[in-house]
This record gives structure tokens, sequence and C-alpha cells, in this order.
């Protein structure tokens, strides 16, 4: 049994990065159709800023988080002024492989400036564990969780609670009528990707602790996080967020507890049961069903 | 398994003078009276892009030599091109280097997958394909199907097997889990360890394979744990293997770690310390036959000097911590060395010669006392190394020289 | 046939006699002529995506799967290990040529298949469904069980076993009783195959089938209330365009004579993707832009600049600034200077 609840708790911790990084796909997607490709190099992109700012600039550890997703806010509002709005009149797959263009230019420009070695990164939470019942619970994973929920939570707060939230939610629902009621539809866009980014950036850096910063860091947290999202339910915000806790957790415990599987086969088997959920609930678990009026 | 057999020995080194003697007769290309081109593939772009220095290092060096007039007044010309770490792409440039660029020979691409998949073109071609850049045991127990295809450092196999030895000797409760990459170089490795424990009281207890596209090992290592072994085995590159630190340490396991020479050097060392896991990192064994650039004991070593002034001049804005480039450099070095043992006219054929009879207990770039060695019947050229222990923020190697035995 | 048709049919015979000669250009250096093979291996793949998201509007991030099963079975079927089940082999070394179909039909059928259940699926959901295939499928074919068809991660070597027709001695041309060079080999099949594919893709697209597609991407409701199928009609466009991606990565085996889990990798099938949208969705022979794009443009960044993720960052503004400039790709931009030149004469696409 200590067996089971250490998987649980190791998955929830890998869950909530999923998860950060799943709400940031949403985001965008709610409000622009768009799957942001981009949105993990990104992440790693801003990592490094942070990075920087505290290895090579002494900076300690939350100006420099406070920072960087200050800077984070900014690379997403201008990459969508410069390079998404210009299209956004072309089909949606356009814009698709603009962001896998993005893709390719972070992870290069990563390279570039900071080469592919691996580096540490640093974590406000000590290296500790706290035994509970057998189970070693990481204080890091602990941190990182409280980090990722509070994160959620503001951004939930903004959405529900202020105005700027209320014009965003507006113009994702329905751009023609908030424009007529004077919403800046195209800003609202603009700042949907700028918290984008910021959550994407904090996934960075509570992943890079754990996996260490290099140019590939966020690639397969990308997968994962595309799979939470779709699980939940692309157009679900607390779709993203349960469907990666439950990803995190899943692909532990299928990696423990289904023999055959092992860790070789663990992605297969986790994207074929994603796979069969979606054929019983086509706008995964969290989403509401397109209807379409004739 | 690999005595010398006369019979064999003979007829292997007829040969080779035959076809060395028959293809003198016309210039190979790739090579003129001032200049010789070789190259190779490496990855400059995706997942494992951090392997490029390797091809880095090599450049630089041959840059060096280049400065200093060639070798019997040829300049080498390196041509490494991306493959993106991918085996089809390899291939297409791997035929572009051959049949558009004409190099002389290949050198030091790298992967296992990607060497093996050029490996009949190449021989097909009568092309060199010298210096492999993987440990898989295959380039080097092959050679009769492959007499163009040579390797360069020890075998993924023989490093198994020290450690195994190693443990069966000093350790004999030992019980092994294995975190091990699912492919050919985890394999091997694991193959070797077994080898080594064969017939002794250590056994492998647990082994958990992971993906190099996974974004972490926290559930193999905490299976590894909860199989009750006492020695942890990274047969991982240093991403993951620095993920088995901190996954150990936070799991609040102690186990002896055994981590591969792939992910040994000292920075990676330091980063899975800094990683808050200094009593996870204390007293890890590992192989080791490379001059590390950041060990203290080597900082006034005349080689290691000398690999930092060549890469300032030659390799600028380069990280010199990265042993990767010393490799780079040690297996150039080498390259160098074989080119001019041919003679004023190489070809194909001889150069080939050459490095089936390597003899070298020189290379400034490998530890001393290392010999770079092939014969007839024996073309794994390093097939020895120390072991080293990670103590108080450096590697303090220990014992012999450990040369890899089968059986 | 239409008068546009005889006209069309012309211009085909004058790309037919284009492609032929290509390779006795001077410039076109035998190495040369290999690549413009995996033109043509691309141009093939980017065909059917074209009939799944091009013409029927559903997004596959997959096709690099379909690729791969393409590819395998060639490999399994022409290696000389061959398929072996419970004792029995079934034979191989056949010859390279004859299993391009086969591959083809064992892929289409895989497509055709997986067509069912992603008949439920619209949209991302359907992309994250095939984007699913293409990241689980190296890992299928790694996995310990399977290793005695597919390899494991060693994959199969092809080059140099009798099943593989091209050599490096060159290969005798029989009717023509003309030898020629193994890349120049590799040209005239991948683009003999390329033309067939062009040419059937064209005869399908512009009838029944054709106007049934575009008709379920344009308005499912509208197609359906007008009698087109949509299951069918949805299951065929999977079933078509995994065809021609088995078709293609066949022949991708055949070129490079080495298959392994990496050889097909996802971005394989990401950058299809861009082939598609490079060279314009719901275009047919502008397509050929989408391959040269993805063949040439990774060769050509790293020439501009060896550095640590330079080229990447080459190939990225280029594509970005291509999207910037085409957003409708190069078929989007032909299909504007036609009716700029012929104004108010509207040809059906």
């Amino acid at each position: 049994m200590a067996e089971f609840f250490q998987q649980v708790v190791a998955g929830l911790a890998t869950g909530a990065i999923f998860a950060a990084l799943a709400l940031a796909l949403v985001l965008i997607h709610r409000a622009t159709g768009v799957i942001n490709f981009a949105q993990g190099e990104m992440a790693m992109f801003t990592t490094y800023i942070a990075w920087t700012l505290t290895a090579n600039h002494g900076w300690s550890y939350w100006p420099a988080f406070a920072a960087t997703l200050v800077l984070a806010f900014l690379l997403g509002v201008g990459l969508q002024r410069v390079v998404i709005r210009p299209i956004e009149r072309a089909s949606i797959l356009t814009t698709v492989i603009v962001t896998i263009g993005l893709v390719l230019i972070f992870n290069g420009l990563a390279g570039l400036i900071w080469s592919a070695e691996v580096r540490a990164f640093p974590s406000p939470f000590p290296n500790d564990t706290w035994e509970v019942g057998g189970v070693a619970i990481s204080q890091q994973d602990v941190g990182t969780f409280g980090v990722v929920l509070v994160m959620v939570t503001v951004l939930w707060a903004f959405f529900q609670f202020t105005k700027t939230g209320l014009a965003l939610r507006a113009s994702a629902l329905n751009p023609d009528a908030s424009r007529l009621v004077g919403v800046r539809v195209g800003w609202m866009l603009a700042i949907g990707w700028g918290l984008a980014a910021v959550l994407g950036a904090v996934a960075g850096m509570m992943t890079a602790p754990t996996v260490f910063l290099d140019p590939n860091m966020m690639q397969a947290v990308l997968i994962y996080a595309f799979a939470a999202a779709v699980l939940g339910g692309i157009d679900s915000p607390f779709g993203a967020v349960a469907g990666g806790l439950m990803l995190g957790v899943g692909l532990n415990l299928i990696g423990t507890y289904i023999d055959f599987v092992g860790a070789g086969l663990r992605l297969p088997v986790a994207l074929l049961i994603i796979l069969v959920v979606l054929l019983v609930k086509p706008a995964g678990l969290f989403g509401k069903a397109v209807t379409r009026r004739v | 398994m690999r005595r010398p057999r006369l019979l064999l020995a003979l007829l292997a080194l007829a040969g080779a003078i035959a076809t060395g003697a028959t293809a003198a007769t016309s210039a190979d290309p790739g090579i003129t009276a001032k200049t010789i081109l070789v190259g190779g593939t490496t990855p400059l772009s995706g997942s494992a892009s951090a392997y490029a220095s390797v091809a880095r290092g090599a450049n630089a060096y041959f840059k060096y030599v280049n400065a200093r007039g060639g070798v019997n007044g040829r300049t080498i010309a390196y041509k490494f091109v991306d493959d993106g770490y991918d085996p089809a792409r390899t291939v297409q440039a791997t035929r572009q280097l051959v049949e558009q660029d004409k190099v002389f020979a290949i050198f030091n691409s790298l992967g296992t997958e990607h060497n093996a998949a050029i490996r009949d073109y190449l021989n097909a071609a009568k092309v060199p394909q010298l210096f492999v850049a993987s440990g898989a045991t295959t380039f080097g127990r092959d050679f009769k199907q492959y007499p163009w295809t040579i390797g360069f450092q020890p075998s993924y196999r023989a490093e198994g097997w020290i450690y195994g030895k190693y443990l069966a000797r000093t350790k004999p409760g030992a019980k092994i889990g294995v975190l091990f990459q699912n492919d050919d170089y985890g394999k091997d490795l694991m193959a070797g360890l077994k080898q080594g424990i064969a017939r002794s009281k250590v056994k492998v207890v647990a082994a958990q394979p992971f993906d190099v596209t996974s974004p972490d090992v926290q559930s193999q290592i905490s299976r590894l744990k909860a199989s009750g072994a006492n020695v942890l085995a990274l047969f991982a590159t240093p991403r993951h293997a620095i993920q088995g630190y901190v996954f150990a340490n936070r799991l609040g396991w102690r186990p002896l770690i055994i981590n591969n020479a792939v992910s040994s050097a000292s920075n990676i060392m330091t980063l899975a310390a800094e990683g808050g896991t200094n009593k996870a990192v204390e007293n890890s064994v590992s192989i080791v036959f490379l001059k590390d650039p950041t060990d203290a004991k080597w900082r006034n070593d005349a080689a290691v000097r000398l690999y930092r002034s060549i890469m300032s001049r030659y390799a600028r804005g380069a990280n010199q911590k990265d042993v990767y480039h010393v490799y780079g450099m040690a297996v150039a070095y080498e390259f160098a060395k074989v080119l001019k043992a041919a003679g004023k006219n190489p070809t194909r054929a001889s150069v080939m010669a050459q490095t089936r009879k390597l003899n070298d207990p020189a290379n400034p770039f490998l530890l001393p006392g290392l010999t770079i060695k092939t014969s007839a019947t024996e073309r794994f050229p390093i097939e020895q190394a120390l072991l080293q222990r990670w103590s108080k923020g450096s590697w303090k190697s220990f014992g012999g020289l450990w040369g890899y035995r089968a059986g | 046939m239409k008068r546009a048709d005889l006209y069309r049919v012309g211009v085909f015979l004058l790309a037919v006699a284009a492609v032929l000669y290509l390779p006795q250009l001077r410039w076109v250096s035998d190495f040369r002529a290999q690549q413009f093979a995996y033109v043509a291996i691309y141009f093939i793949a980017l065909l059917g995506l074209n009939v799944l998201t091009g013409y029927t509007g559903q997004i596959s991030l997959g096709h690099g799967a379909f690729m791969a099963i393409g590819g395998y079975t060639t490999a399994i079927l022409i290696s000389e290990q061959g398929l072996k089940i419970g004792g029995h082999t079934f034979a191989s070394d056949m010859k390279d040529v004859w299993t391009i179909p086969l591959a083809g039909v064992v892929a289409g059928l895989a497509g055709f298949l997986f067509g069912f259940p992603a008949l439920r699926l619209t949209g991302l959901y359907l992309a994250l469904a095939t984007f699913a295939i293409a990241v689980a499928m190296p890992g299928l074919l790694k996995y310990e069980r399977f290793e005695a068809f597919t390899g494991g991660g060693g994959g199969i070597n092809l080059f140099g076993i009798p099943g593989l027709t091209g050599a490096l001695e060159g290969v005798t041309i029989p009717v023509i009783d003309r030898t020629i060079s193994f890349n120049e080999w590799l040209y005239y099949l991948c683009w003999t195959v390329a033309l067939v594919m062009f040419a059937l893709a064209w005869v399908l697209l512009r009838g029944k089938i054709g106007r049934s597609l575009r008709a379920v991407r344009d308005s499912e409701l509208a197609a359906a209330s007008s009698g087109v199928n949509l299951a069918t009609y949805k299951t065929l466009a999977f079933g078509i365009s995994a065809f021609y991606a088995g078709v293609a990565g066949s022949l991708l085996a055949i070129a490079t004579s080495f298959v392994n889990p990496d050889t097909y990798p996802i971005t394989l099938s990401i950058f299809l993707l861009v082939g598609v949208v490079v060279g314009g969705l719901g275009s047919l022979w502008p397509l050929v832009f989408g391959a040269i794009f993805i063949q040439f443009l990774p060769l050509w960044a790293q020439e501009v600049s060896k550095a640590q993720g330079a080229p990447a960052v080459v190939y990225g503004v280029i594509l970005i600034l291509v999207m910037l400039a085409l957003p409708g790709g190069a078929g989007g931009l032909l299909r504007r200077l036609q009716s700029l030149t012929s104004r108010g004469y509207h040809r059906d696409r």
C-alpha cells in the first residue's frame, strides 16, 4: 500500500506541472481556437531568463520569479501582436504552423544563447522529505503543487471577478458581439497569450529544479500537457487541471501495476486510455459537447 | 572470446596488405597533396544536440593541427553535418558526404543506430567508417563482416562488466537495481553488468527501463527502491541520470550509486549535487578514461592546458568544462596519428590497415597508463578504464586499470 | 473529356517529360538525384495528408505513424529474416518494388480502421488522437515482444540484401537494358510512383469522391442533408490518406535502406503538416513546393550557420516568414495569380 501512495504522491507533483501547461494551452485555445505548439518552448525560454537572473545576476529566487512572470507576459503579448495577429484571417492551420516555427526559433535561440548543456535550476523549497506512514513526501513536490494551485486560483479569480477578466471571457466567447459593446478584442487576445505565457513560465520554473534545465526540457511535458488538456476537455480550464493530475497519477500507476506494460509501453497505454475516454466523451471529461443548430 | 587465432590473423593481415597494395595505385577521393577531407554526422539540432560538442572538440583539434602544418604536409578538413539524431537523415547526410563532397573517410559519426544504419553502405562502398562515436559492442565485435568500420570508446558492455566485477569483488551481498535507457546503449550496459556478476552472489533484483522521451524517472526510481536494492545503477544519459540522483534523494534512499561514463563528467556530477543531493552523490562510482577538464588534479597537466588553449583559440565561446570536447580531441588526435602512420600517400585501405594495428600508450587526452590497442583480431581500441569514486566535490580514482575480459 | 481536362493531361505529360529529363541536366549531380527522390517521397505523403486535411478538413498529426507502418511492411517483407509467426516464415526475399503497393494497402487498412473511432472526434480531439499514434509508434516498435518482427530499437537493415533492387554497382533496367546508378534508380522509382499517385489523386478528387469530401469539409450538415454519407467518406478519406502515407513510408525505407523507430519520428508527422500548409491546403501539384520545402530547408539552414541552435532558428524564421507572406501556401498564391490573370473566369479547384 505504501508503494501505491508513493506513486500517487509522485504522480500528483508531475501532474501539477502538466496541469499548468495544459491550462496555458486551454487559455489560448479558448480565445483563438489555436493549439500553441510553442507553449512548451516559451516556458523553457522564460525559465532560462529566470536562470540568468539568479545564476548570472545574483538575484534571489522570488524577485527573479516575479520578474520572469512579467517578462513572460510581455513575451506572450508581443508574440501575439507581431506574428499571430497578421495571420488572424488565414486558416487556423496556418497559425498552428506559425507556432511550430516558434518552437524551432525558441529551441534554437536557447541553444544559441545558453548552449545545450544541462544546468541546475534553483528551487525555493527545501530538499527534504516528510515521512508519513512509510510514504516519503518531498517538500519540493508539495511546494510545486502549492504554487500551481495558487496560480490557478489567482487566474480563476481574475477571470471571474475583474472587468478585464470578463472582457477576456466575452471576447473568447463571442468576438463580434464584444466588439460591438466596446471590448478591444485584439488586445484581449494578446492578453490571453500573455497569461498563457505566464502559466507556462510557472510550469517551466517548477519543472526545472527536478528535470534540470536544457533547451529540450519541456518537449515531453508539452506532449503530456496536450494529452491532459484533451482528456479534460480542451475548452475547460477545470478539465485541464483535473486532466493533468489524472494523467500524472495514472502514468505512474500504469507503470507500477500493469506488469506487461513496464516503462516501455507506459506512454502508448496512457494514450490508448485517453483515446477510449474520448470515444465515450468526444469533448473530453469536462468539456461541453458542441451542439449545433441547423 | 577474443583470443588471437594465428591463422585468421595472418589471413586478415594478408588481405589488408593485398587491398592496400591494389588501392594504392589509384588515388582515393577526398585527398590531394595539400588536403584531406573527412566528414561525419552529429546531432546539431534536436534532443541530442548536447553531443555536438564531440564534433566541435575534434574540429578545434584539427584546426590546431592545420595551423602547425597539418599531417605530412596535408591539412585536415572535417565537415560535420546535422542529422537531428534521426538515422534516416544520417543515411542521407552520409551519402551526401561520400557522393557529393567526396570525403576520404567518415569519421566520428555519432550514435549507435545511426552508425548501424550507414555501416553496410560504407562497407560496400569501401569507405572507412572511423572511430564510431558509440560504445555499442557490435562496432568492435563484427569486424569480419564490416572490415571498414572501427569504434573508439570503451564498449558499453565492457563498462557494465567492470561494474559487475567490482561489485562481485567488493560487495558480495549487493542487490542491484538498474535504471536503464530502453535502447541498445542501456541494454548493452545491462548485459555487461550481468556478465560481470555471473557466478557471484551479487544479483540484479530489479531493472526499470525508461524512454528517452519521458519527462522524468520518478516512478522508476520509486519502484527500484521498493525492490530492496542496495545498489542503484544509472545506465542513462545525463538528464535522466541526474534525475536518478534527485529522486533517490527525495525518497530518502541511500544506495551505492553506480553512474555510467556518458553521464559522469564532473560538471554533471556537480549539477546533481547542486540539485541539493550532495549526500546521494557522495561515494558514487563510475569508470573514467578521459582527462576531465574540471578535475583539479589535471589543472597543470600539459594536455589539459593544451586543450584549454586550443579551445580558446579555435572554439571560442564553447564551454571548456564540457568533457565531450576532450573526447573529440582524443579521437581527433588518434586520427591524426593514424594518418601520419599511413605515410606520404595514404589510401583508404592503408589508413584502415593502420587502425588494425594501433598501439598508442600516449594519447595525451586519455588517462595516463591507458593504451589504445587493436590487432587483426581485436578491434576495440580502448578497453581499459579506471574506477573512480566521487568524494567531496570531485572524482578520485582508485585501484588499478581494469581491462575487459569476457568470461 | 472536357477541353480543360485535355489541357491538364497535356500539362501532366509535360511534367512527366520534365521529371524524366531532369537527371540529365548537368547541375543535377548524381547525388542531387537522390535528394529529389526524397522530394518525391514527401510529395506522395503530402498528397495523402491533403486528402484528409485539405479536402476533408480533418487534421492529422500522425501521418508519420502510417509511414512507419508502410516502411516496416516493406522492410519485413524484403529482409532476410522475414515475418515469423509460430514457426512459419512468411516468405521474404520479395523484391522491394512489389512491396510498395502492399505497404500502401497495409497502412491504408490501418488508416481505414482508425477512421472508425476517429468518426466521433473532430478538430483538435482528432488531431490529438492522430498525434497519439505518432507518439506511441516508436514505443510499440521497440516493444520487446514485437522484436522478432521489428528488430526492436536496432531496426532492420536493408542495404545489400537481395530484396533491395538498388545497389552501389548500379541497377540494370530490363527492357531498355541500360544500367543506371543507385541514386538515379531511386530518383526514377520514387518519381514514377509519385506521378502515378498524383494522377490517381487527381482522377479521384475531381469526381464524385472529391466533391463529396469537399462537401464534408465545408459543412458536414449540408453534406449529410444532400445525401453524402459522412461516415463512409470520412473513413474513406482516412484510408486513402494512410494508403498514400504507407507508399511514401515504403519508399522512404527503400531509399534509406534502413528502418528503426527513430526513422519515423514525431517530428516527421509535424513537418508533413508543415509541408501541406506550405504547399497549400486543397491544392494538388503545388504540394511539390511543400515537399521541396521540408526536404531542402533543413539542409540549407545548417549551411547558414552551424552554431548550436542556429539551424533551428533559421528554419523557424523562414517558416514564419513564408506563412506571413503566403498564408494560403504556394497553392494559395497560384490561385491568386490565376484569378488575377483570368479575371472573371472561375475554374473549379
